[in-house]
Parts: C-alpha cells; structure tokens; sequence
C-alpha cells in the first residue's frame, strides 16, 4: 500500500491536488445517458439546419472539383512560376488539422495525461475527416487525376516503377499510413462504445449496423485485455506518426532548392504549426459540441483551459520557428533566401505574412491570461486567428516563395480564382458534414475513458480497510452501474 | 507545256557526310554510277532508302511471319481498342515523296522591299518547317522569323477556299466571264482600270504587268507597301540619278550608325549576322554600333553607344555630323553643295537640344572619320527625305558609298506609290475616274487611315475585284472576291540582288479551289489576246527559257531549270555591275535648307509619333498568325496588344503607369490604346506598333488598334513619323499581356556584361582567368547523392554567345514550328501561362531614362544534376544517356513538382487543352516528329531530340559516326547572329566544346550545383567613351 501523497490526493493541499476531469459529481450511468443517447435520438432542427448549410458547402466544393475536371486545371489560378497554390496549401493545411487528434489521442495517452480521455474520440474523428479533406488535394490537383495511380509501386506490364527519390512518393506513403493507422486507432477505440449502442438500439437496421461494427464485443475482461494492448500498440505506432508525417510533407519544400523552401528546419515547425492548428481547431469544435450537446460537465472549463495552454506553447515555438528563418535569410548571407524573407514581410504579399505574424504569433499571446483560457469568445478568436493564420502561413510558404525564385524573368504575380475558394470552401463544408454526421450516429465521447477517471474509478485507499483488494481496476465501477441499473 | 518538264526539285537527306545534303542534279551530271543508285532507291515499292542487312528478315519471310503470328493474336487482341484511325496505303505511290522522310524543297519569301530564300521542309507532301536556303548566297541559311511563322499562314482556317461574286461561291468560269468584258470594254472607254498591289520584286510579275499594260492600255499599275516610309522612296528617287537600292555589307564596316533603322530585328538576317561577325573578340576590330533613335529598338538595345533622337531631329543631327566631318576631319563635301549650307547646323545647338555633351556627337563623327570607308551609315526608312539625304551624304563623305554601301549589285527601286500619290488614286477612285479596281493582295481598306472615306470612294468604281488568301477588309467591299494562293503554293522569281535571281517553288499543291494572283491576270490576258502559256508555271519557265537560260552553256534547259530550282537561286554572270553613282549635292543642300525650315516652324505643339510596323504583325497582313500574336516584342515583352510607348518624363508629366488607358490623338483622329512606359523612350516622342486592330480574321480581328489610322499623309513627308500628337489619360487601366513582368536582375549574377576594355583588364586578374570553372568545380557545391551521370557516346550541350544575340526572338519562332508548340491567348499570357519552350530574358540596368539593355535566351538547360528529376514522382523526366534532360509526356501525371524545382522555370505546363481541338487544315501544321501534348503534362526543351535521333539514324545508315554540325537544333538554325551552337561536349574538337572553353564563358546559377549544359558567353559592348558618359 502506497503512502505517497500522489495516492492520496484529498491530503494533498488544494494547490497541488489534480483537478477533478468532470463537473459536478457524475454517476457512470449518467455518463452512458448523456453521450450514447444523442445518437439514438432523432436530431434537433439545429442539427439539420447546419448539416443543410455545411452540406451546401460541401456540394459548391464538388461543384468546384467537377468543373476543374471538365477544363481542366486553368480553371485555378495556378500559374507559370506559382505552379502550386491553394492546391498545395489546402493540403497541408488539412494534413496539419489532422494533428491535433493523433497528438491527443495516442501522445498524450503515453504520458497517461487522463485529460485527454474526453477529448480523445472527438479529436481522432477530426484527424480522419481533416486528412479526408486533405487528401482531394493532391488526388485532383495532378493535370491528369485519372492517372493518379501511377504514384503507386504497383507491378504492371510497362515495367514502369516510380521514382522513390521523389518526396511526393514519400508523401503518397506518409499519408496513407497515417490515414489507415488513424483510421484503425480510432474505430478500435469506438468498439465498447458501438457495443454499448447495440445494446441500447431497438432491432432494426442501425442495431445490424452496429452489431456488426462492435465486432462481437461481450465486455468480457479478455476482450477489455486485448483492447488495452491493442489501444495501446497502435497508441505507440500512431505516436511515431505525429512526427513523421508532417516531417515528410515538408520535406516537399526544405528538398527543393527553391529559396524559402530549402530550409532543414522544416521538418520540426512544420509538426509544431500541425498541432498549432489542429488544436485551436479542436478547441473551436469543442466549444461547439459543449454547448449543443450538452456536455460541460463532461468537457469541462480546465479541458479547454490545458487545449489553449497548448496552443500557446505551439506559438511560442512558431515565433521561434519565424525568427531563425529571418535569421537564416540574414545570416547566410543568401541573397536569393534574403529576398525571399524580404518578401514576407513586404512587396506584393506583405500583407500576407504580416496576417500570417499576427495571427499566429501576437494574437496567441492572449491565452498568457486565465480569463481568455477560459472565455468562450476570446478563446474561439484566437483559435479563428490561429486557423486563418496557419493557412496563411502556407500560403507565404508556398506563393510567395514560388512567385519570385531565382530569375527575375520568370517573376508572376499569383491570383487565385473562384474555383479556388470554392474547393477551399467545400472542403471546410465536407469536414464538418462528416463532424455533423460523427455526432449523429457515434458516441462523441469514449464513455469507459471517461469512466476510467471518474473519482470513483480511483483507487480508493480508505475503502481498502473495510472492503478487500478489488479484482480489476474498474469492478467498484462496475458495481457502482449495476447499482445504478 | 509538256507536263514532264515542270519538275519539282526535291532535296533530300541522305547523303554523307556533313550538316545536310542533298542529292542534287549536278551530282547526277557527275557521277556516273549514281543513275544506278538512284534506279536502286526508286524501284517500284521499296518504301525505304535503308540498306537492307544481310541477316534482316526478308519481305517475304516477314510476311510469312505476319500470317502466323495474325491467327495468334486474333484471339488475343480482341480486348484492345482498335485504333480509330483509318490507315490506307499509297495504291500509286506520289513521286518522290517517302512515309517519314522529310523532303526540302528551296523557294522565296518576299517582304516588303526585301527577298529571303528559304527552304521548306515537308512531310508526306505537307510543308511542317520554314529555314533559311544555306546555298542562297544572301540568306546563308537564315530567315527572317516572319517567314517560319508565315507557314501558318498557309493552314490558316480563315483563307478563301474559292472564288465568290457578290457573295456568292462561283466558278472561275463565271469570274472571268464577268471580268473579262469589264477589262475589254475598258480599253474602249475614258475610265481607267485601277491594279493595285504590293511591291512587284519579281522580274518575270513585273514582265507580265508589262503584257497587260499593253493589252488592257488604261490600266494603272499602282504598286504599295504601306509599312515602307514615304522618306526613304522620295529620298532615293531625288538623290541620285537612277534610284538604286544599294547591298549594305556590314561585314565590310568597323562603325555602323543607325538613324531609326533596326536592322537587328532580324528582318534581314544577313545584316545581323553581317553586324555581328565583326563582334567576337579577338577575331580583327571590334565593330561599335551606334544608335540614334527616339524609341527603344532591338538595335538600340544592343548598340554600343545610344543617343536619343527624334524622328525630326534625325536630319539635323545628320547634317550636324557631315559639318564635323567636313570641318574638323577635313572630309570633303560633295560637288554641287557649298559648305554654307552646313552653317546652321551647330554640333553644340544640336547636342544641347538632344540634351547630351558635345563631346558625344564629336566622338561620332570622330568614329565615321577614322573608320573613313570601313563606316556605314544606315537610315530608317519612316524617317524624313531630309534624314535620308543626310545618311547618303555621310556614307558619301566617309566612302562608305562603294564599299559598305555597295551599289555594284543593286537593284533598281520599285516604282511605289507614296501616301500622298495614294491619296490621289483614293480621290479619283471617289470621282468615278475608274470603271474597275482590281486588289491584288495589299489590303488597303485596313490601311486607309480614314476607313470610311475609303469604303465610299470603293463604292464608286463599278467593278471591284478583290484577290487574297482571306475575306479581308478590302473583300468586304468588292463584288469579285478570289482566292490567291499562299507563297508556299505559288511560282515566282524575285531578284534580290543585280544578276541574282532567287525562285519560289511550291511546296505543296494547291489547298483549295485557289489561283495564284498572277496566275489570274495571266488568264484574263490570255482572254484578251495575249499569247501565252496556260500557266504561270508555264510562262515563268518561258521566261527564263528566253531571258535567263544561259545561251552557250552545254546543258539542257530542263537540266538548267532542275538545278536552279534545287538550288533555290541561279546567279546571272552576264551582266556587267552597275556603274558607281554620286550623289547630287544641290538635292542635298535643298535638304538641308528643308531641314532647318522644319527645325523652324515644327517646335511646336505635341509630342513625335513613331508609328512603327509591328514587331510580328508588320504591317498587320501577319495579324491572323497565333505564333506572332503572342511574340513577345523583343523589349516590351509585350504581346497580344498594341501598346503606346511613353518615356518616363512624360508619364511622369501626365501620371501615367503601365497598362493605363490612353486617347492618342495626331491629326484629328485618336485611337483608345494601353500604354508602357519604356525605359529608353526619348521624352517627347511616342512610339505605336503597327498591323493590329484587324477587322477580319478569327485570330487577329480586334486585337489592339489600328495605328494606320494616325499616319500623316501630308506630301513629302514621313507618314510615319509625326508631330503633334497628344496623349490624354482616360483613367481606367488594362492589364498587358507581358510575358515578362519583372525588368531588373536584382543585382543577381544572372547575365554578364563587359565592356570590351574592363574584360581585357579582368582577364588578367587571377580570379576571372577562368570565370566559370572556379564555382562549377567547387566539390561543395557538386557533392550530390547520387551518382554522377555517365556517358557513353556523346553528351549534348550548348553555348549561347550573348554578345551576338540581339534578342531578335526568332529562335522563339523557330522552336515554336519546330516543336509544335501551342498559342495559349491573351488571357493566359496575362496571368502568366505562355508556353514557349525558349525565352528571351531581357534586363534593364542604370538608369531608367537611358538604361543599358541585356539578353539572354532561356531554355532547359538540361542539367547534369538535374533538379527536377529527382522530384517527379512517376519518373516521367529522366536523364538519357547522352544528357538529354528527356521529357516522357505520356508518363507525366502533372504534378507540376519539377516545373516549382526548375531554377530557371523554363517548363511549361498545359493548363487547357490547347492543341487537341485543332482540326483541318490548322493542324496540318505540326511537325509528326513532335508528340502533341495534352492537357494536364508538363513540357519543355528537348534539345529538339527529334532532330537528333533523324542526325543518328543517318548517321548509321550511311555507316558513319555522327559528326559535329551534323544537328542542328532549330532555335540555332533560325538565329540570324549564329548566337547559338549545339553539339557534343563529350567531343573535343567539337564546335560547343571548343565555345565552352572560352573565356567569356559562365553557366547561370552554377552555385546551385545543377551542373547545367548550356554555357553562356558573357556580352561584350564596344562603346566609344569609358567613364561617365553625358547624360
């Protein structure tokens, strides 16, 4: 028996004591009611007026798309030296939404920061649709998408193999990697709580569909035993993918030798400006399904308040990352890269980088101050100002480095069209239809997470005198919902 | 006319060894077992002039093979799709004509007042490829870009197809029995018969005007060329006592002086080339150009020394600079002109109202006096008489007359109309004074500056009779409207030169139910009366069985006429050189008086407009060619419009920028046009392309305005050159379609520049002994990861000598016809989206008001270390083994990852489906060796591979090694300075290996370690005075 203070947390000063992850006392029952009962039910009308509006979105986006097909890419605003544009900084700006959910769900599962329990589920179904938006974009923005699939190392008659030096191959693997882990992770962890859905479902169609997503699931202790190994492996595998992915996509910029591109720090600012974004992302649609579905006691104020506590430390980092490569354009005495710096913060898209500064560095440093932390409105303002500067920031990575390269000659002036905006647009309608439609049928939160830290699925050292040693960690749990039942 | 005799003259590749021969009919006189060859390779169905080797399998057996293996495959082709394309076998094969072999067959490209011979490259009877005729003694293997380009010209989808009476189709049954009663009925009549028309040039067009002159009495030959000035016509006519127009040999000349006249522009390749010969270190003197001029020109660009000087000034200038001559270097004046007709021309009171030192124009003069005979003095032909009378009288006094100008050959000038002479026949055309007109090919409706007053003077003749390729302006008001064939359809001869005759064969058979112009009035002769044979084809060979076939020569006429047209050219050793002629000093000095009366009453209102013939378009008959449409003007970068050229002082004056719209006004008429504001503009003066504002024709309709609408037509003077114009800022603003956006390197190390005494003296400093090995051999820089490429046989690679290239931009127009490389609009220019395969870079330096101007050509420069090969993900651009950076277009998916890599973004990519839409006959036009691409690839310089691969097969199948000049790529075939050498540097002795060693040699961005092919070597200026020149 441990007699540290850790262990007994109700002598610890309350300074020090960790802060109780819910609202108000919870009863495990209740935790059920509140999060498996909103799929069950027929949505309210606000529901179907915003999937009606994201929808809307998400069909003008397709609009967009099949009009690109049908002329062909000179629809965009694409040019001779800006050969990529919205295409490329949509595409990494999804890629780096995605990286909030896999960061939380599986980094922050490691260092066991049990905060994350009840935004885990949320932040990894984010992580699949913002990587479902991400991936249109390289898919359609070839010149011939119906040959696409010539980037894959299939065996064909021609003999023909693809260029494994080329970092969009590395790309095409980084991604398709990190969609099928995340997509693995995410419904392994959706299995008890499908299960649980089954149960609660009135025969029928949604309770076959549900019966044959739960894969079987009893709530058997092996089943809970193989579950936590297999949570925890890919846990492990999608850890390394954090890092990795966001590595190689911007290994497609610091391989190139175009001035603002080549730049060996890439490859961490660009994992730090991932998780810049997908938090503050995360944050907006937190604050969102709180207060629609009725969640505060289960996503509570100190949840939101560590979320922006991370993006502040992300923009720290941002700054940083923003001063060396002033500081490299100084230093190396490069005058391609010199002008190339020099475009940021002046000449044609000036205002651009200044947005970009703003946005991403000044306006973070709000969150110093508890009130903003923990206020609707500023927080959803720095978390806007964090998503629009992030996007802006690829577009300086992107335009202003391809308009004006090494010769002068070739020099353009880059400006985007309609059908740029408008697949840009309907990509935000596809990801929160896909958001609308998670919450409409799946649990939006990990319920036995959540169960997991409850107080009264901690141990309990006063019990231990009148009660023996439970079997399981979570028995009183369960006893306490058979109770309740 | 026995049909055997009208024998094309094919010329064919096949031959060794060398760049390119042909087996020509003197060979045949020559050798005598080449019958049996030739026996051999003409047997009836041996497709193929290859050698058959010995263990090749036979016909026979092939055949045999083919039915075997064809019961195999039935079963498993099925599946596939079957080729849509209907393929059907010659049944009786044409004569001389191979499936993939291309036959070259020599003609004649007239422009203007100028003949180029060329050759036309055709496959499977259809001309793809304009070039210039090597064996052609004045073209040396160059044309002007207007004549590749003009190949379009001939597939253009708006021509004529057949002839048509008030707009209805007709036969030419009908045509003629409509015209030639007209024609008949004239003789009888008061009324005149109006034949207007372009220059004549040709010797035998000129003899069958003659014909019908004699048959048809009131007829009046009216010849014209519109973007010829008036100045240079009245100026020769006046000056001496027959008007010739000398051969200019720059190659002779040390000091060239240009008034206005941009000779670097490529119109005449031999002046280029000529100039720039006497441009390479270290190969005799160096020449110095100087330039005076009022707008910003290729040759201004290039020239040594540049003085800004306005049209009207040029005279004065001139005279100016014959005083000096006179007083300070002791030159004497010419008989007939008193050294007091110089007196008011003041080199100082000239230099101050130039706004430069004094010292400047001394130098010049100082320049023409030392040169002595060795200078040349070259007007511009928009330029005033007085600025003419000028220019001869200093070619006069240096003794540039008789050497540099040489009057030995030339020819004798045509009787054109001027402006004002037009005016009159405009003027009789209104009073009824004519009972016909026929237009035969210059379109004055466009032209007339006043496009009603012509359509209501037309409107008055009874019988209108328009002959062109299109339904043009002029058709628009003519009942008989008929279908002229294109140059390379037609028979001619031009001579170019005293004694020279060049010819016109056609490539090509007729398209459409077309004639030939003169093939027309041949007829309506031979209805008339007149003896004659049927054809021109026919009566152009009568005539040269008559006048040219040399009397005493042991070869048959049929042989003489062979070899002539193979040749392209014939030159005639019976007739004696043109006496040397002096000019008339009394017409001089009534010039100078004319000079400085003008100076006198002309400082007044307005500014100087220039109106110059467009840089592609001409003088707008070129308007409906895509490929000149969208040529960047080799300074503006300008395409797709007509912009007015303003200097800084004024568009400061008036707050003007780029793309603003502008009211131009001159005399009373005004067109709504952007503007550019032209570094080099001289202040006060306007400069306004010709030939746009087309109101016919699917490509050139509406495309800019018409700046013929702005000539002056006051008699004896410079209709395009005039005063009083105004500029007004409308307030809204266009955005231009420049193919370059940005003028300034930036300080970048991009394009090198010496004058000539600074390279001398950094040639001796340690560090630029050898300016480009010490970065390109740095290992940091050439670290790589991978393996260094290796070569077996030949590694391609190229040199640029940038102090030859004027910027001329022909090379852009050669590789465009070559490649099949696609017009994308002004639209997508706009935004950036041209698809040229090579550009010329063009950088202002110094000052903005007077800024020193450099080129430089930029394509693929097939880097040893690639970076875009590394970055495409399919491999679809891949390094050959001979260092081709090689380009596989079905394999490239589009990623566009190479073109962002490209440092010197030379590749292209196709936004739209720009070529696949294409049908007949514009599609005839692409070259079969060159892949179309689709939309959605990326394309660039190839190092025109195809070119390369035809070289090598030759080269096996003659069973010898590739030579060096066996390839030619055609951006080098076209360049008229010889800027551009292509070869193996694998090969020492090789002609780019050797160009790669030279000093002057640098590659761009070398520090990146792409290790690029193309060498690049340093521009070298001559100019007069180092230091600090008068501002």
């Amino acid at each position: 028996m441990s007699t540290s203070l850790a262990a007994h947390p109700d002598r610890l000063p309350d300074a020090l004591r960790p802060p109780s992850l819910t609202d108000g006392p919870v009863t495990l029952g209740q935790i059920d009611d509140q999060v498996l009962a909103f799929p069950a039910r027929k949505p309210p009308l606000k529901w179907y007026l915003a999937f009606a509006f994201t929808g809307s979105l998400a069909l003008f986006g397709l609009v967009s798309l099949g009009w690109t097909f049908f002329e062909g890419l000179g629809v965009w605003g694409n040019t001779n030296p800006v050969y990529w544009a919205f295409d490329i900084i949509n595409f990494v700006f999804w890629v780096g939404i995605g990286h909030a959910g896999t960061l939380i769900s599986a980094i922050l599962f490691l260092f066991r920061k049990r905060w994350r329990n009840a935004v885990a589920r949320f932040a990894e179904a984010m992580t699949i649709f913002a990587v479902i938006c991400a991936v249109i974009f390289p898919l359609c923005h070839t010149g011939r998408p119906w040959l696409d699939f010539w980037l894959f190392p299939y065996p064909n008659e021609r003999a023909l193999w693809v260029n494994f030096r080329s970092p969009l191959l590395w790309d095409v693997f980084a991604v398709n990697t990190y969609f099928s882990v995340s997509a693995l992770f995410w419904f392994i962890g959706l299995v008890p709580d499908i299960a649980s859905m089954r149960d609660r479902t009135a025969p029928g169609l949604r309770k076959t569909i549900y019966t044959i997503l739960s894969l079987g699931w009893r709530g058997a202790a092996s089943h809970w035993q193989h579950y936590e190994k297999a949570y925890l492996l890919l846990a492990g595998l999608a850890t390394g993918l954090v890092l990795s992915v966001h590595s190689v996509v911007s290994f497609d910029f610091a391989t190139s030798l175009v001035p603002g591109w080549h730049m060996t720090i890439f490859p961490p600012y660009f994992v730090a400006g991932a998780i810049f974004a997908g938090f503050a992302m995360v944050v907006m649609v937190m604050v969102i399904v709180r207060e629609t579905m009725n969640l505060q006691n289960l996503i509570t104020m100190y949840h939101l308040d560590v979320m922006n506590k991370v993006i502040l430390a992300m923009a720290c980092i941002m700054g940083y990352s923003y001063f060396m490569e002033g500081f490299t354009a100084w230093y190396s005495q490069d005058e391609y890269l010199h002008w190339g710096f020099m475009n940021i913060i002046s000449g044609t898209y000036g205002w651009a980088g200044m947005v970009t500064i703003a946005c991403n560095i000044v306006i973070p440093q709000l969150l110093w101050f508890k009130w903003v932390r923990q206020n609707y409105a500023a927080m959803i303002f720095v978390s806007i100002g964090v998503t629009v500067g992030m996007w802006f920031e690829r577009f300086v990575i992107i335009v202003i480095s391809l308009h004006q390269d090494y010769l002068p000659s070739a020099w353009q002036v880059y400006k985007p069209t309609w059908v740029d905006f408008g697949i840009l647009l309907g990509t935000f309608g596809i990801f929160f239809s896909l958001v609308l439609l998670f919450a409409r049928v799946l649990p939006v939160i990990a319920t036995s997470e959540v169960k997991a830290v409850l107080p009264a699925s901690q141990p309990r050292p006063e019990l231990h005198v009148h009660a023996p040693e439970p079997a399981h960690a979570s028995a009183p749990a369960l006893a306490e919902e058979v109770a309740d039942a | 006319m026995d049909n055997t005799t009208k024998l094309h003259a094919p010329r064919r590749l096949l031959t060794p060894p060398g760049p390119r021969y042909w087996r020509s009919l003197s060979e045949r006189i020559r050798k005598p077992d080449f019958s049996l060859a030739a026996h051999r390779e003409f047997a009836d169905g041996d497709e193929e002039p290859v050698p058959v080797p010995a263990d090749a399998v036979s016909r026979r057996r092939f055949l045999g093979l083919m039915s075997a293996s064809a019961a195999l495959a039935a079963g498993t082709v099925a599946c596939s799709k079957p080729d849509r394309g209907t393929i059907v076998p010659y049944t009786k094969r044409p004569e001389e004509i191979l499936p993939g072999v291309a036959n070259y067959y020599a003609s004649t490209f007239a422009e203007g007042l100028d003949t180029h011979g060329v050759l036309v490259k055709t496959r499977e009877g259809r001309p793809i490829h304009v070039e210039g005729n090597d064996e052609h003694p004045l073209a040396r293997g160059k044309a002007p870009l207007r004549a590749i380009a003009d190949i379009l010209r001939l597939y253009d989808g708006d021509r004529l197809r057949r002839p048509m009476i008030d707009g209805k189709d007709a036969t030419w049954t009908d045509v003629d029995a409509k015209v030639v009663p007209a024609l008949k009925a004239a003789g009888a009549g008061t009324k005149d018969v109006l034949l207007l028309m372009g220059p004549v040039l040709s010797p035998t067009r000129r003899a069958l005007v003659e014909e019908i002159k004699r048959v048809v009495p009131r007829l009046r030959v009216v010849a014209w060329e519109p973007a010829v000035g008036d100045g240079e016509l009245i100026g020769l006519r006046a000056l001496h006592d027959a008007p010739l127009r000398a051969v200019t040999h720059l190659d002779r000349a040390k000091v060239v002086v240009s008034f206005e006249h941009d000779f670097l522009a490529g119109a005449v390749p031999a002046l280029v080339r000529d100039f720039t010969s006497g441009r390479k270190r270290g190969a005799g003197a160096f020449k110095r150009l100087w330039a005076l001029e009022s707008g910003l020109s290729v040759t201004g660009a290039k020239a040594d020394e540049r003085l800004q000087v306005k049209p009207s000034q040029a005279a004065r200038v001139g005279f100016a600079l014959a005083r000096l001559l006179a007083d300070k270097h002791g030159l004497a004046l010419p008989a007939g002109l008193e050294a007091g007709a110089l007196t008011t021309f003041a080199p100082s009171a000239i230099a101050e109202e130039l706004g430069v030192d004094v010292a400047r124009i001394e130098a010049l003069a100082a320049d023409l006096a030392q040169a002595g005979r060795a200078s040349v003095v070259l007007a511009g032909s928009s330029l005033a008489p007085e600025a003419h009378a000028a220019v001869h009288l200093l070619n006069a006094m240096t003794g540039a007359e008789g050497h540099t100008v040489d009057v030995s050959t030339a020819t004798e000038l045509e009787p054109l109309a001027t402006w004002a002479e037009l005016a009159t026949i405009v003027k009789g055309m209104g009073e009824g004074a004519f009972s016909a007109a026929i237009f035969w090919g210059v379109n004055p409706a466009y032209l007339w500056p006043d496009a009603d007053a012509w359509k209501a003077a037309v409107a008055k003749v009874p019988l209108r009779v328009r002959i062109s390729l299109h339904a043009d302006e002029t058709a628009e008001g003519c009942d008989v409207v008929l279908p002229e064939r294109h140059w390379l359809e037609s028979w001619g001869d031009f001579e170019p030169a005293l004694g020279l005759l060049s010819l016109q064969q056609p490539a090509v058979g007729p398209l459409y139910d077309d004639r030939q112009g003169e093939e027309i009035l041949l007829g309506w002769a031979r209805a008339l009366g007149v003896t004659a044979p049927e054809d021109y084809h026919g009566y152009l060979m009568a005539r040269w069985r008559k006048d040219v076939w040399p009397q005493g020569r042991p070869v048959s006429f049929e042989i003489f006429w062979t070899g002539a047209l193979h040749d392209g050219v014939f030159r005639r050793s019976d007739l004696p050189p043109r006496p040397a002629r002096t000019i008339k000093g009394a017409i001089v000095g009534a010039a100078a008086a004319q000079a400085a009366k003008k100076a006198g009453a002309g400082a007044g209102e307005g500014l100087e407009l220039l109106l110059r013939p467009g840089y592609g378009l001409y003088d707008g008959r070129y308007a409906n060619i895509g490929w000149l449409q969208e040529l960047p003007d080799p300074i503006t970068k300008c395409t797709w419009t007509s912009a007015a050229l303003v200097s800084l002082a004024d568009a400061t004056a008036l707050g003007l920028d780029d793309g603003d719209l502008v009211k131009l006004e001159a005399g009373g008429k005004s067109l709504e046009v952007p503007v550019i504001v032209q570094p080099g503009q001289c202040a006060g003066a306007v400069t306004f392309p010709l030939g746009y504002g087309r109101r016919s024709g699917a490509v050139g309709k509406g495309v800019g305005q018409n700046g013929f609408a702005l000539v002056d037509m006051a008699a004896g003077g410079s209709p395009l050159a005039r005063g009083g114009a105004k500029l007004t800022k409308l307030g809204n603003k266009v955005e231009l379609p420049l193919t370059q956006a940005h003028h300034k390197m930036e300080g970048r190390d991009l394009v090198r520049s010496f004058t000539l005494a600074e390279f001398e003296k950094k040639l001796h400093e340690p560090t630029h002994g050898d300016p480009h090995g010490a970065e390109h051999d740095d290992p940091i820089h050439t670290a790589s990861l991978y393996e260094k490429p290796t070569y077996a046989d030949h590694r391609w690679g190229m040199v640029i000598d940038l102090g030859l290239c004027t910027g001329c931009s022909g090379c852009v127009v050669g590789c465009q016809s070559e490649n099949n490389v696609p017009v994308v609009g002004p639209e997508q220019v706009t935004i950036g989206r041209e698809m040229h395969w090579i550009r010329i870079d063009r950088y202002y330096e110094g000052k903005p008001e007077d800024p020193k101007v450099v080129h430089s050509p930029t394509l693929c420069q097939h880097c040893e270390n690639a970076p875009c090969e590394n970055v495409c993900p399919v491999n679809a651009t891949n390094h050959s083994p001979d260092g081709l950076n090689q380009m596989a277009y079905n394999r490239c998916v589009g990623t566009r990852y190479c073109a962002n890599n490209c440092p010197y973004k030379v590749r292209r990519f196709n936004y739209f489906e720009f070529t696949a839409f294409k049908r007949e006959p514009e599609l005839l036009v692409f070259n079969p060796e060159v892949t179309v691409r689709p939309r959605g690839v990326i394309e660039k310089c190839s190092f025109c591979v195809q070119r390369i691969n035809d070289a090598r097969m030759r080269a096996r199948v003659d069973g010898r090694p590739l030579q060096d000049g066996d390839i030619k790529t055609a951006c080098q075939v076209a360049c008229p300075a010889d800027a551009i050498i292509f070869g193996d540097l694998l090969d020492p002795a090789s002609a780019v290996s050797k160009a790669a060693k030279d000093t002057r040699g640098y590659t761009i961005l070398s520090h990146l370690g792409v290790r690029p092919s193309i060498t690049y070597l340093a521009h070298i200026s001559n100019p007069a005075t180092t230091g600090a020149k008068g501002a």
